[in-house]
């Protein structure tokens, strides 16, 4: 039997349209600050010289996308908040879920006892978001038709709108509830509430997507504390445990995908619930935060997710069952996240709720919930992680 | 603690790195024959079967190296999906809103991302039949096709409806104001010099009064209702009967109408009930005629 991971204390900076105000590391350190006063826990090496028994924290993982920061090996700069100087250090440049991922098996492995999960971005300093993610096209075939990660989900939102018949009426009330629910949630500020009306008389980006149906521009950070159970249990009376973890990553051209098949969400769930020996996941979560970075991903995302049948995303909607499952009770991704930490975020925020410290959103007694991210173009690459307290 | 714009600055800054990308022996091979013969190209895994476009060397499923497995794919193929640009980035190599579709082209498995022009944006549907429009000046990228255009249908034939479609009841008319030029021309092409048509002074001591058009002008209004509208384009007319009721005087506007009246099933022609009125709802004329409607155009 593997060593048993938890969440031992998660900490978030608001998430804002510009903090022009603050470096990187000014946001970082914040959290940092967050994470040890919860925990009474601090980086190993220092102990060490102490000569204390205390464990401290061995490893350290940072999320942050280069292109994003304007530097190559854009966690170099970060290692001092990261207490990444003479420690270990590890990053994930992918999505932010990820480093839950690493950081599982890496104390599961028994090299490492207690991690430090950073992660942090600055969408806001970029001209704009979409020259950022054009990059990430290949220069021969796709960049030079302008491709970007908005156009490739308009491609996709075009193609999952007709097989499921998904409304513009349906997409409108989806960015509203996200942003009904943001309203209860403090770490989300500047998001205007919206009527449908408003939505639907938004402008287009990429049809069928309006401006509204796509995630603000966001910077802030996020962080957590992983240990191993022996030691969870004595720095944090709440433990949330990783009870499962797993990705996909499907084709890099968008023309070898099936673009509305979900075929990587599928078997990232299909990973994740077979490791956290779930059967059905439709009665298994007390509450779901999905990456919905374009609002037609909800219900899409949710049907790859197992929540309902494939095709049937819409009608599930509209039987109420967002409020009814608990999805996205934070806001999810619509309220604005940057994109490489859109997942890390979700699993902070489920692991809020399952520590009952989700406020005004908390949801009663929730037990297991599942956190899920996703990155590249039209959701090329997906993690889902579960997360349940004893 | 709070902090102002006034002690606290930005910089504006730049990542702009010049950079050389190598296309590889395979995408040069697939990008050297599209700049220099027009033809796309793509590679063929022999176990799966699947030809992809863009190229590789290796089939993504099997892992087989298909990078020797050339086949030439049509310049043409079909739209499997879209989306219509609205916003504007400096890397877009159009001005926006433009139509970006996945397009399958014929012979190839994996649709290729690529602009579509030719389009109304309103009108874009998936299903659509392009073809490739090759640039004038090379780039060796993607863009030596500068977009994809709607295939050039081949024009339909229009034709009139066949004695299937026909039912009783269906009428069509034509209406047209005979002027003093139409009897004139009409005198001309009927060689009908009749001064009662051409001489006023003659014409006032007729019965009329005035000059009238030939009965057989406002008769052949009835052509253009048959032979183009009902049954319409490729009707042959096999008897026309007519009775004359009133005169037409220049300037009277006529309208001929023709009503299926009976469907005679052994030959498959159909008979025709003819009115020709004027502007005062007078009637000019009353008729019969028997048509062979158009039988269906071989392809």
């Amino acid at each position: 039997m593997a060593r048993r991971v938890a969440i031992c204390a998660v900490a978030q900076t608001t998430w804002e349209r510009n903090k022009w105000q603050e470096r990187f590391q000014g946001m970082a350190i914040d959290v940092l600050d967050s994470l040890r006063k919860q925990t009474g826990v601090d980086f190993a090496r220092k102990l060490q010289k102490q000569k204390k028994k205390k464990p401290g924290i061995n490893m350290t993982i940072s999320v942050s996308d280069d292109l994003f920061d304007a530097r190559t090996i854009s966690n170099n700069a970060m290692t001092d908040v990261l207490g990444g100087h003479f420690g270990c250090e590890e990053k994930v440049a992918q999505e932010g879920l990820q480093a839950i991922y690493y950081g599982l098996a890496a104390i599961q492995s028994g090299h490492n006892d207690i991690v430090l999960i950073m992660g942090h971005c600055k969408e806001s300093q970029g001209q704009s978001r979409n020259m950022v993610t054009h990059v990430a096209f290949d220069p021969f075939y796709t960049r030079p038709v302008g491709l970007d990660f908005c156009a490739a989900a308009g491609l996709q939102a075009q193609a999952y709108g007709a097989k499921a018949g998904l409304t513009d009426q349906q997409l409108a009330d989806i960015v509203v509830r996200a942003r009904k629910n943001a309203a209860l949630n403090p770490n989300i500020k500047e998001l205007p509430q919206v009527t449908a009306a408003e939505v639907l008389n938004s402008a287009m980006l990429a049809d069928p997507i309006r401006q509204l149906h796509a995630y603000p521009v966001s910077d802030g950070a996020v962080g957590m504390i992983l240990a191993a159970e022996e030691i969870a249990v004595k720095i944090t009376d709440k433990p949330v445990w990783i009870t499962g973890v797993g990705n996909s990553m499907d084709s890099f051209f968008l023309g070898d995908r099936e673009l509305t098949s979900n075929a990587a969400l599928k078997q990232a769930a299909a990973r994740a619930y077979k490791r956290a020996g779930i059967q059905d996941p439709r009665k298994a979560f007390d509450l779901l935060e999905v990456s919905d970075q374009y609002a037609y991903q909800l219900p899409m995302w949710l049907e790859g997710l197992g929540l309902c049948d494939e095709g049937k995303g819409p009608e599930w909607m509209q039987a109420g069952n967002l409020d009814k499952q608990h999805v996205n009770m934070s806001g999810g991704m619509l309220a604005g996240n940057p994109m490489i930490l859109g997942g890390l975020v979700r699993a902070a925020e489920a692991a809020l709720q399952l520590r009952g410290e989700a406020g005004d959103r908390q949801v009663a007694k929730a037990k297991r919930a599942l956190a899920h991210g996703v990155m590249g173009p039209a959701g090329q690459f997906h993690t889902v992680a579960i997360l349940a307290r004893d | 603690m709070t902090t102002a714009k006034d002690n606290c600055f930005t910089v504006e800054g730049k990542l702009a790195l010049p950079y050389q990308y190598f296309a590889g022996s395979t995408g040069s091979r697939f990008l050297i024959s599209l700049r220099d013969e027009k033809k796309i190209k793509g590679l063929e895994c022999k176990k799966c079967k699947k030809v992809f476009v863009p190229p590789r060397s290796t089939c993504e499923v099997c892992f087989e190296d298909i990078s020797q497995n050339w086949v030439e794919v049509k310049n043409s193929g079909v739209v499997t999906g879209f989306t219509i640009v609205r916003y504007e980035e400096p890397h877009q190599p159009v001005k926006p809103p433009y139509i970006l579709g996945l397009i399958k082209l014929d012979g190839a498995d994996t649709p290729i991302t690529h602009i579509i022009k030719g389009v109304p944006l309103t009108k874009m549907k998936t299903g659509l039949k392009v073809q490739a429009v090759f640039a004038k000046n090379t780039t060796a990228t993607i863009l030596d096709i500068d977009h994809f255009k709607p295939m050039a249908e081949k024009p339909k034939m229009e034709m009139g409806y066949t004695y299937d479609e026909l039912e009783i009841g269906m009428s069509a008319s034509f209406t047209k104001t005979i002027s003093e030029t139409d009897v004139y021309l009409f005198a001309g092409i009927s060689g009908d010099f009749n001064p009662m048509h051409l001489n006023e002074e003659f014409a006032k001591r007729t019965p009329f009064g005035t000059r009238i058009a030939h009965g057989a002008l406002p008769q052949s209004l009835i052509a253009p209702v048959l032979g183009m509208k009902l049954p319409g384009l490729g009707t042959v007319a096999l008897e026309i009967t007519v009775r004359f009721k009133a005169p037409t005087y220049f300037g009277d506007t006529i309208t001929a109408v023709g009503e299926v009246v009976e469907k005679l099933e052994k030959r498959r022609w159909v008979r025709m009930a003819l009115r020709w009125t004027n502007q005062k709802d007078e009637l000019v004329a009353e008729g019969t005629a028997l048509v062979m409607p158009p039988v269906p155009l071989p392809e």
